[in-house]
């Protein structure tokens, strides 16, 4: 990895969408995609067996970051809305990932987690962030079903749901029903864990 | 919201961002914030098949700490004709994806879970615990769900999936890889023919008492049941 200037950051990659070459959408998603997959795929002789879900093959692993790695310096990464593609040089996505964090602490208190990079071997469980997923909740049981998960004592973090309405409101995207079910989403939340005696814990 | 929760930006599929993603991004750096990227790579979408979709996995996680210079990266692979994260195909692209990025990074990465199956049924169980078998024995480092009946039915949901999440996940931790390979194939094996079939379990308000706020006499079968088919491939969790 060669020295660069400086990380690069959101608004160097903002000013690289309203630069960088311009494409159609439906070209980088019907050709660019699987043409560029399908090279690194090929130049790295990469072969998968679906009966071996993890890779016991250090090798194998190797090659699939390196195609990895390979195809979004190659085709980087295409902005919806200026229609224009942004692309980095090998080195600054090498200095992205060493700056990366390598720790951080999820939630507060009592119910902090320090979240260490973990490896397969490793006979740490990972943190448990249990909810719905973003499924739809009915507004009236939205506390209640939060706090259940709350109470779990293997669950560490909470991963919520989304209100199915608010007010009786539909909360579209991009109208004022949204703000205020996100808003009152994690009021909620903060709410159920507080009622499951673990106000410091995560969401 | 405090600057130690996930705040949550997306990607969208395949390698692409609109300039509100950004926005938001922005905002979250300059809050102080931890910022959770998010993204479910499509198995037979425009990707292809398993090996380039994988490769496409690697990639869009890579493009969280450079894009938007994320603390960690939520991932989700999710097969195009069942649109569930537990099928073969999308463990396998999970597997494969987040053992690649442990041998050559320190980043940080989990796993969102969308099983078929609906809450209170064997199923659903256990589908949920070969992909916490799979994100645990590949070194993630965040677990996170479960949204069962594909995640897109009002309060289709219950802890207990998030209990059977977190149980299996501490079973495997430190198993031998082979190992937990072959317990793979055979608990895989054992839903993978049922996607048609699989039953659709029920809402949230009658898998508990929502008073009190505990799973129903009915569910606790249920999960005793999973547990037993666990037991029996070798994971000795529940018997120790």
């Amino acid at each position: 990895m060669k020295a660069i200037g400086k990380p690069l950051s959101v608004y160097d990659v903002y000013d690289r969408a309203k630069t960088g070459p311009k494409m159609d959408e439906s070209d980088w998603d019907r050709k660019v995609i699987p043409q560029t997959a399908q090279k690194y795929k090929d130049k790295y002789g990469i072969k998968m067996d679906k009966k071996t879900i993890i890779p016991e093959d250090k090798e194998l692993c190797d090659k699939l970051f390196n195609a990895g790695l390979d195809m979004l310096v190659d085709a980087g990464v295409y902005c919806i809305d200026t229609g224009r593609v942004i692309k980095y040089t090998r080195d600054e996505v090498l200095q992205a990932i060493e700056n990366a964090p390598d720790h951080f602490q999820f939630g507060e208190g009592k119910e902090a987690h320090n979240v260490t990079p973990r490896s397969y071997k490793d006979s740490t469980a990972p943190i448990i962030q249990g909810g719905p997923t973003g499924s739809p909740c009915s507004e009236e049981l939205f506390l209640p079903i939060h706090q259940a998960y709350a109470q779990e004592p293997i669950v560490d973090t909470i991963v919520d749901g989304v209100f199915q309405t608010i007010q009786g409101g539909d909360p579209q995207p991009n109208t004022p029903y949204e703000l205020l079910a996100v808003r009152t989403e994690a009021l909620q939340v903060r709410e159920a864990q507080c009622r499951a005696g673990r106000s410091g814990m995560g969401l | 919201m405090r600057p130690s929760d996930a705040h949550e930006v997306s990607q969208l599929n395949e390698l692409k961002i609109n300039v509100g993603a950004l926005a938001m991004d922005a905002h979250y750096r300059l809050a102080g914030c931890q910022i959770m990227v998010e993204q479910m790579p499509i198995f037979g979408g425009y990707a292809g098949g398993l090996e380039a979709t994988t490769i496409v996995d690697v990639a869009t996680t890579l493009n969280t700490f450079v894009m938007m210079q994320g603390t960690w990266h939520l991932d989700g692979p999710v097969h195009v004709r069942w649109g569930i994260t537990t099928a073969r195909e999308a463990l396998a692209i999970a597997g494969h994806a987040a053992r690649a990025i442990e041998e050559n990074t320190h980043l940080m990465l989990g796993n969102q879970y969308y099983t078929i199956a609906g809450p209170c049924t064997v199923m659903c169980l256990l589908e949920t615990a070969a992909q916490a078998i799979t994100d645990t024995m590949s070194g993630r480092e965040i677990l996170s769900g479960v949204a069962a009946a594909k995640g897109t039915r009002t309060n289709m949901f219950t802890p207990m999936e998030a209990r059977m999440m977190g149980e299996a996940a501490h079973a495997v931790a430190g198993m031998d890889l082979h190992e937990a390979n072959v317990l793979l194939d055979k608990l895989v094996g054992m839903y993978e023919k049922n996607y048609k079939t699989a039953p659709e379990g029920k809402p949230f308000e009658e898998c508990y008492d929502v008073q009190r706020l505990v799973p129903i006499d009915e569910y606790v079968k249920v999960y005793d049941e999973a547990i037993e088919i666990l037991t029996g491939l070798g994971l000795d969790y529940w018997s120790k």
